[in-house]
């Protein structure tokens, strides 16, 4: 048997000399007997389990929350992916494993980096849900003054931050949305790898986004050499995602490192979505731009063409401005020119119009609506006021104190949030529940996200998601043969990342505008976008039975 | 002998620092604070600071807290193991309920002697993979050097103050204090070190493994540097080790139990 390395205390016996000698002060029987009480109610008796349940009570975790810290703490001794999917409760499950760490002894220092627009809700989450005393990096703090610090990637590795980080030795680190660190060669990766660290999480809800080789170098920031080296990954898994099908030894090793909780197998559905979809006719002198727009064939790109009828569907301004912007010569103003008079012309939108109707069916109730588009927002929150609606914005460009502060109008005082795009990622508004896709992404990993936003842990009433599309436009294309066929609302969610990956879809946005713009006619377009859905549908139920076995 | 009453146990506490309790139902608990307990325990530094410095005795605090969450009001502190009050309270007690003497109470009339013992409660850690802490309550005779555990459970059955009772005369103790504290320490070690340690072996070689596959995943590259600083993380991880940490110590002056 080897010799295991005690350590003694010493302070004790030379202390306890020192107050002799100063005849006291001494302890009375009551206070000395309950400093060991205490010390005997604080201490871990066992090495498995979880001590932290006991100490929040007024937390209610859900089964897979609790499994999940238990397999970190137990089975995966403290290092590992969290890849829930979005929505399930990544940072609940985070916080506690950070907190049995700390109450067991084992984590005093810890770093927390995740996105800028999240740090101040981590800090509230931490504090106030798991009383862990996290402060928000500031400038005037030295990085080892503070035990837990919450700070963005882009202030950590930015000097002299970095240096003195990369100076620290800290018993825990996590880093939220790790798929930024996919790509061994970036500095992200790097830094992240050179941290002095002896627990660590990885929070992402796509562990694979494209390539195995993504999960590999996740896997060796927590554990090198668990997957093998790099170079025989990548010969062997490199190019094909489908080799994680087919090897369940390679899948075995993951689920060592990764704990992947899905809707499905979270039992999250006791909420329900509604979903519906809205839909509309333009007005006449709408629809006649539209048709105006679709056949003015010469000027434009296709590319650019699918753009501005995209645009039309969601509002005048955003169309308005982006054909203003293509005025470059005198050719193109003469065609150009007769388009935006028209749409000067046009009434106010007629989905907008829809949009007033939706919100006041809401009943008072908050709402949030997606566009994909800056125009359309400035415009939305305009239209809505002019109807005495109260709304507020909400942009990923926002600096982070403003998204709090937005958020919190939200919460408190206007009835509906207006946002685009960029806001999809990281805020919580589970105290919200209708949610209105004012114009859909063409990736629908995005729409996952947009509806992530509310339905998600802490939910605690059914979602209801409106989807607005007009009739005999390219929205409906999209509608019916994308969205609808292969169910998206109800099914593919959270699936969709791995189907995509499965069929070497990169960026199914840019997949869906190469077949508008390289298709000759509507029809031509209509049977390749069908088409497409066929495979996504496909995969998805081949893919169905072999997500269970990925995930737990 | 763990804190099983949270309510009990906070009455015990402020009573033994003095505190007035104004109000004491099932599931709230109202006290006034002394200076000391206001400067321990609300955190406002600067009001003693200046209060002090105008010549003005000062103005402790009530203090409510909530121990039924039944009774929640949303005004009042609801207080629980987990809250932060607890975990101030508790390490309030860790600072300063350290060291003590004290003297069992004996009725008697004639002169009786009393007895040193050394007793200490030591809290073993066990860490490899995860971590495991086991309480030892120990005491030695500071004359004869007998040793018994579980001092602490034997003690709470006796009467004990901290000053020396009436007809009652103290023993020198012949064991010097550092030299029983050694001893202490001896039996411990050999406590620890006759158990059968699975855990230390499992742990040594979850780290073995590891750091195999760390030369494996580094082999043929020269990033002997980052290598290293894994391999200080995996054994900074998974060596075991053993630490021993007192809680709280001091002399008692038993009677003796023969007699």
């Amino acid at each position: 048997m080897n010799q295991i390395d005690i350590q003694q205390d010493s302070m004790f016996i030379n202390g306890f000399e020192e107050r002799l000698n100063t005849e006291g002060p001494f302890s009375s029987w009551d206070l000395f007997m309950m400093n060991y009480q205490a010390a005997l109610t604080t201490m871990a008796p066992s090495f498995n389990g979880l001590k932290a349940l006991d100490y929040l009570p007024q937390m209610d975790f859900l089964d897979h929350q609790l499994s999940c810290a238990r397999q970190v703490v137990e089975d995966m001794n403290g290092r590992a992916i969290l890849a829930d999917e979005v929505g399930l409760g990544k940072t609940i499950e985070a916080g506690l494993i950070l907190k049995e760490y700390m109450l067991r002894g084992l984590v005093k220092k810890a770093l927390i980096i995740v996105p800028a627009s999240l740090v101040n809700q981590w800090a509230q989450e931490l504090n106030e849900k798991f009383y862990i005393p996290a402060v928000t990096f500031r400038k005037s703090y030295p990085w080892d003054q503070y035990d837990v610090i919450i700070t963005s990637m882009d202030t950590a590795k930015r000097s002299p931050h970095r240096e003195q980080i990369l100076e620290q030795d800290y018993d825990f680190l996590l880093v939220d949305e790790a798929h930024k660190l996919k790509n061994h060669k970036t500095k992200n990766f790097n830094f992240v790898k050179s941290l002095k660290k002896t627990y660590c999480l990885l929070l992402t809800a796509t562990p694979v986004q494209n390539r195995l080789v993504e999960i590999f170098n996740l896997v060796s920031i927590l554990k090198p050499g668990h997957l093998g080296d790099y170079d025989s990954f990548l010969e062997q898994y490199g190019k094909d995602r489908k080799k994680l099908k087919q090897d369940g030894y390679l899948k075995q090793l993951i689920q060592k490192v990764m704990i992947r909780n899905t809707r499905q197998n979270a039992k999250f559905d006791a909420i329900k979505r509604n979903i519906e979809t809205i839909w509309i006719d333009f007005a006449e002198e709408e629809r006649a731009v539209y048709s105006q727009l679709e056949n003015a064939v010469d000027v434009f790109p296709a590319f650019s063409k699918i753009t501005l009828l995209r645009e039309l569907c969601s509002s005048r301004e955003a169309c308005y401005l982006s054909l203003q912007k293509m005025i470059t010569d005198e050719p193109r103003e003469k065609i150009i020119k007769p388009i935006t008079e028209a749409i000067e012309e046009l009434p106010q939108h007629t989905k907008a119009a829809k949009v007033v109707d939706l919100i006041n069916q809401a009943g008072g109730e908050k709402v949030i609506v997606f566009t994909e588009y800056r125009a359309t927002q400035v415009y939305l929150q305009w239209y809505l006021k002019e109807n005495g609606i109260t709304s507020v914005p909400y942009r990923g460009g926002f600096k982070k104190g403003k998204k709090d502060w937005m958020k919190q109008l939200f919460e408190h005082h206007a009835q509906v949030l207006i946002a685009t795009e960029a806001g999809g990622e990281g805020i919580n508004l589970q105290f919200c529940n209708h949610l209105i896709n004012y114009d859909l992404p063409w990736n629908p990993m995005r729409l996952e996200q947009r509806i992530g936003r509310i339905h998600r842990y802490g939910q605690a009433n059914d979602v209801h998601i409106y989807n607005v599309a007009i009739r005999g436009t390219v929205e409906e294309h999209i509608m019916t043969l994308l969205y609808e066929k292969i169910n998206l609302f109800e099914q593919v969610i959270g699936h969709l990342d791995s189907i995509l990956a499965e069929l070497n879809i990169n960026d199914i946005e840019s997949e869906i505008q190469t077949i508008f713009s390289e298709s000759a006619s509507t029809g031509e377009a209509k049977i390749k976008l069908d088409n497409l859905s066929s495979v996504i549908q496909l995969t998805h139920e081949e893919t169905q039975q072999e997500e269970q076995q990925y995930g737990n | 002998m763990a804190i099983n009453h949270l309510h009990a146990f906070l009455e015990s506490y402020f009573s033994a620092h003095h505190c007035e309790l104004l109000h004491d139902t099932n599931g709230v608990l109202t006290v006034q604070l002394t200076e000391e307990m206001d400067r321990a325990l609300m955190n406002r530094p600067f009001y003693w600071h200046y209060i002090k410095k105008m010549g003005h005795p000062g103005d402790p605090k009530q203090l409510t807290l909530i121990t039924d969450p039944e009774k929640r009001d949303g005004k009042h502190e609801w207080i629980h193991y987990g809250s932060p009050r607890v975990h101030q309270i508790i390490s309030h007690l860790h600072t300063n309920e350290k060291y003590t003497k004290l003297f069992e109470h004996v009725d008697t009339d004639h002169k009786t002697a009393l007895f040193p013992w050394l007793v200490t409660n030591i809290k073993i850690s066990y860490q490899g993979k995860q971590k495991m802490d086991e309480m030892i309550s120990i005491g030695l005779h500071l004359v004869n050097g007998i040793m018994k555990l579980e001092m602490m459970d034997e003690l709470q059955h006796k009467t004990i103050k901290n000053t020396i009772p009436d007809y009652c005369y103290t023993i020198s103790p012949m064991i010097k204090l550092h030299s029983g504290f050694k001893r202490i320490e001896k039996v411990l070690e050999n406590y620890v070190l006759d158990q059968n340690h699975e855990w230390a072996e499992a742990s040594r070689q979850t780290m073995e493994e590891e750091i195999n596959l760390l030369r494996h995943f580094y082999k043929g590259e020269t990033a002997e540097q980052d290598m290293k600083k894994e391999i200080d993380e995996i054994k900074k991880r998974y060596s075991p080790y053993i630490t021993f940490k007192v809680i709280n110590g001091g002399i008692f002056y038993l009677k003796d139990e023969a007699k």
